[in-house]
């Protein structure tokens, strides 16, 4: 047991070095994603979180579930509305799960806004004051119709994190833009960038005449991306993907690939820490939910982009 | 009447046995195990089964505690002919093995261990429960009966000694009924004092009627404690003694299987 | 003659008399006793501020330590009796979405969706148990190939039934449906209201719940981990069973010279372990409205961790169910609590870990002092 107590005392010591971050005299925000630790695309949103909480002087803090199951996402929005934050930024991954939760936060007095995976409709639903991010199914729509353009008739959707319906929706619109069948044409790629890498592989060993492929995010590109310069398809196939990140900028920079949709997840995180300290401090709210997202990132203007990429975009 | 010893106190009364194995054979596919090996044991007597590795003593015990079925020859279980089909019927025959090493759980009570597998139960609303103040008065009082004090009955059986632990799966074997013990080798990894503890604890056995096979390949533990003798050798009894009729030597040639140890005990100076 | 026998093994002189630490040291519980109350003090000390000490405070790390307690008893019983599931947490996510797809998809009445989901859990229980006794494979090893057997059905059944992975709307079918109270109500609401008028807890300010308490019965995932934890303690200390549960963990094979229906004994429990992970499933479908295919992940580890740190051996035949559900406590006050601390969330696993580590060690200094090596 000493060794327990003192365990304890190991980790607080631990804990209290780590604790400092933003603090701040301020209102005190939470942001609640629904990404598992593994998912290194959210370190922008933490980032962005960071930036508004230092500009605007306010504490923020960022949790998710280590595992990214949604049940314990909710217990995560039932503890941040039990230690009384002013305001609580969330994603709706899952209405039917996540409502509860969020709709007690609202009615014991905490401000909530949507960001990222939702939907208008169901921010004003669950009571939120707005959403703020991409509708998925229409960027999927429109990067479809995009592609249509483009002369494409088949595709393969790398898709990452499968358990998510916003993912699904992703490719959903992709196939809904192109006019054709999602069916077989979506595969559940898993988290890993080595079992990626061989599956997206073994895909266009399968299916050599696939004419494009879609990625949902640096998760699975950064693989693909290695998987195509290893079979030879890097430059010749369309590649088109969700999200932006490092090695995604150089593959559109080098002709990889063709367009990145990107949500600006900066603006995801960013704008709901303003958009709420300023209407508690004054009283002030746009009057309507705010679109980050989607926006097609070509070799056309890289340069912001490239100096920024996998820290603020 | 023999001389009475530390580990031996009066004689076998002239009964009947009860079991006789006669003329057993194990083979186990081309290998002869046993060739024909005859044995019996009365209530109260101690008799041990000598031999050196290999010899067959094994594979005879199995066959006696419903392990092996003998490939001829047949068991007489209290003047009935007896075919166990396993280990199970032959505990439920009476017939209880103490084995070397698998006998006792460490990590448990000495009382939990004592009832394993015949635990004392009494109804509360119809439910079953497990009578733990029965047991641990009855532990106790074998324990004490045995000369064990233990500390309580919660005592882990890990803090008890080799010889303990015997003892302990000894006692148990005779609280629930036992009336045959073949205890096998359970010397052979103890010290002089535990060693004598055991050999104690068998003559009380014997004393109360059980009938004790007790293997060995220490000449000097059978003799302190056995009645009868019997030696195995490649699968078949050298022959069998009494107990007074045979000396220490002797017993230890059989064994062995004669001249190649009389030879090396001369060079030992009769230490083995 | 009598009395050399009786002096050669009576009193032996070189045993030292146990002090009563020593004695109290070798209750399993009791390393989950301090660590709880250590826990709670540090907690007091640095969060008492933080809300964690409100009523909605309490509630949410009681659900979050009740929901560790069901399926630590189980895993608790299952490594008594020698033997580990790591399917669990694939077992939580699988029943969940079994329920959805019946009642659903399928549009069967809850209750026969429950059901049937628990005679089917429990069998793949049976199933997992029976291949480890009757191959004598190593559990983990059989297990760890059901973690993934599972997972892959609870993510292909309702992609190809519904081409979705979350299956919602189970709320809305259940309304009404007397099982599903069972496992999604609350009970003790009218005693929280009455708190809730009285100001001794918090109440909603405003929407369509203003002037609710807002915590508002007491869920029955909570009532479940109760009634668990009290058969499971009942059954390993009280019963016959419970012996044999020790034994078949202790020395399978010595269990088995003196009569325990070992792998009997074996079976029953991941049966037991299965039922447990159903339980938690079920709860979780009845309370959210929906099963997903992700729920349930790395489950199974944290129900061996609380288990752990509740006092149980790895290696089987040593533990305690009232240690496990301290242990579960601990897990989830700590990881709850190290929110309201306002520690960085990612910390967590470092606070987890030495509170692991500190357990493990001292769990095999007990074992040395029962058995008694140096």
């Amino acid at each position: 047991m000493k060794k327990i107590v003192k365990g304890v005392l190991m980790a607080s010591a631990v804990a209290f070095a780590g604790a400092t971050g933003v603090a701040a005299e301020g209102e005190k925000y939470i942001l609640v994603s629904h990404a598992p630790d593994s998912d290194s695309w959210w370190n922008t949103i933490k980032n962005g979180i960071a930036l508004a909480g230092d500009q605007m002087g306010v504490e923020v803090e960022y949790r998710n579930p280590p595992t990214g199951d949604l049940a314990d996402m909710a217990r995560i929005i039932d503890q941040a509305a039990a230690s009384g934050p002013n305001g609580i930024i969330t994603t709706l991954a899952d209405p039917d799960i996540l409502e509860g939760p969020i709709k007690a936060a609202v009615d014991s007095g905490i401000d909530v806004i949507i960001m990222n995976t939702g939907t208008p409709e169901k921010a004003r639903e669950v009571g939120a004051l707005m959403y703020v991010g991409q509708p998925e199914y229409d960027a999927g729509l429109a990067a479809g119709q995009r592609a249509k353009g483009d002369g494409i008739s088949s595709f393969l959707c790398v898709n990452h994190y499968i358990v998510q319906p916003s993912s699904q929706e992703r490719c959903q619109g992709f196939a809904d833009g192109l006019g054709i069948e999602l069916g077989e044409q979506m595969i559940d790629a898993g988290q890993d960038p080595a079992e990626i890498k061989n599956r997206v592989l073994a895909y266009l060993s399968a299916n050599p005449d696939t004419d494009a492929v879609l990625t949902l995010g640096p998760t699975s590109a950064d693989p693909t991306i290695l998987a195509l310069e290893e079979n030879g398809m890097a430059g010749d196939i369309y590649f088109g993907t969700f999200d932006l990140g490092g090695e995604i900028v150089k593959g559109i920079k080098s002709g990889v690939i063709q367009w990145g949709i990107d949500q600006q997840p900066f603006l995801q995180a960013y704008l709901p820490v303003v958009v709420m300290t300023n209407y508690h401090r004054y009283g002030v709210l746009p009057g309507n939910n705010i679109n980050s997202g989607p926006g097609f990132v070509t070799a056309d203007g890289l340069e912001k982009i490239e100096e920024f990429a996998g820290e603020y975009r | 009447m023999t001389e009475d010893t530390n580990f031996h106190h009066g004689d076998v009364q002239g009964q009947d046995p009860i079991i006789r194995m006669i003329d057993i054979e194990k083979h186990f596919g081309s290998v002869i195990a046993l060739a024909g090996v005859s044995f019996d044991l009365k209530p109260g007597e101690c008799h041990c089964l000598l031999g050196d590795n290999g010899a067959g003593k094994s594979t005879f015990i199995k066959t006696m505690s419903g392990v092996h079925k003998p490939t001829a020859g047949e068991i007489i279980f209290e003047d009935k002919p007896m075919h166990f089909e396993d280990p199970r019927d032959a505990i439920e025959a009476g017939i209880a093995t103490v084995h070397q090493h698998l006998a006792m759980i460490p990590l448990m009570s000495v009382s939990r261990n004592f009832f394993m597998g015949n635990e004392p139960t009494r109804k509360v609303a119809g439910i079953s429960f497990f009578d733990k103040k029965l047991a641990d008065e009855i532990t106790m009082e074998e324990m004490r009966k045995m000369g064990i004090n233990l500390r309580g009955p919660d005592q882990a059986v890990g803090t008890l000694s080799g010889g303990e632990r015997q003892t302990v799966a000894i006692a148990r074997a005779v609280h629930f009924g036992a009336k045959i013990l073949i205890l096998d080798e359970p010397t052979s990894a103890l010290g002089v004092r535990q060693t004598s503890n055991v050999l104690a604890t068998i003559d009380k056995v014997r004393s109360q009627g059980v009938g004790v096979v007790f293997i060995s390949h220490n000449v000097r533990h059978a003799l302190a404690v056995g009645d009868r003798f019997t030696v195995l050798n490649r699968g078949k009894t050298l022959g069998t003694a009494k107990r007074g009729e045979i000396s220490p030597e002797e017993l230890q040639d059989l064994m062995a299987g004669g001249q190649e140890l009389a030879q090396l005990e001369g060079s030992l100076g009769g230490t083995v | 003659m009598a009395e050399s026998a009786q002096s050669a093994v009576g009193g032996d002189e070189r045993v030292k008399e146990i002090s009563p630490l020593r004695q109290a040291l070798i209750r399993p519980e009791l390393g989950g006793m301090v660590g709880t109350v250590a826990v709670f003090t540090f907690f007091l000390l640095f969060a008492f501020d933080s809300g964690m000490f409100t009523s909605q405070g309490v509630m949410n790390w009681s659900v979050v330590s009740a929901q560790f307690m069901i399926i630590a008893v189980g895993a608790c019983l299952l490594m008594i009796a020698g033997e580990f599931d790591l399917s669990v947490g694939s077992m939580i996510g699988f029943a969940g979405m079994m329920i959805a797809i019946f009642s659903v998809t399928l549009s069967w009445p809850v209750w026969i969706a429950i059901m049937v989901t628990f005679v089917l859990c429990v069998s793949i229980g049976a199933l997992n148990g029976f291949i480890v006794v009757r191959t004598g494979l190593p559990s983990f090893i059989v297990t760890l190939a059901f973690l993934f057997i599972l997972r892959g059905f609870t993510i292909f059944l309702p992609q190809t039934i519904e081409r979705k992975t979350i299956i919602g709307g189970i709320r809305d079918v259940a309304e009404g449906d007397w099982l599903a109270s069972v496992f999604g109500g609350k009970i003790g609401q009218g005693f929280f209201v009455w708190l809730g008028d009285n100001d001794l807890i918090g109440t909603f300010e405003r929407g369509t719940r203003e002037g609710q308490p807002v915590v508002d019965g007491i869920p029955m995932l909570i009532i479940w981990a109760i009634a668990l934890i009290i058969f499971g303690h009942v059954l390993l200390t009280k019963t016959k069973f419970g012996n044999w549960i020790f034994a078949s963990g202790g020395d399978a094979e010595a269990a088995r010279n003196s009569g325990v229906p070992v792998n009997r004994v074996k079976v029953l429990m991941f049966m037991f372990t299965a039922f447990c992970a159903t339980v938690f499933a079920t709860c979780q479908v009845m309370e959210f409205g929906s099963a997903g295919a992700d729920r349930g992940l790395l489950k199974e580890f944290e129900a061996i961790i609380a288990v752990v740190i509740g006092g149980a051996l790895l290696t089987g035949g040593y533990g305690s169910v009232l240690g496990a559900a301290l242990g579960a406590l601990i897990f989830g006050v700590v990881q709850q609590g190290l929110f309201f601390a306002g520690v960085e969330s990612s910390l967590f696993r470092v606070f987890l870990g030495v509170i692991l580590l500190g357990a493990v060690i001292l769990n095999t200094y007990i074992r040395r002092i029962i058995t008694g090596e140096r």
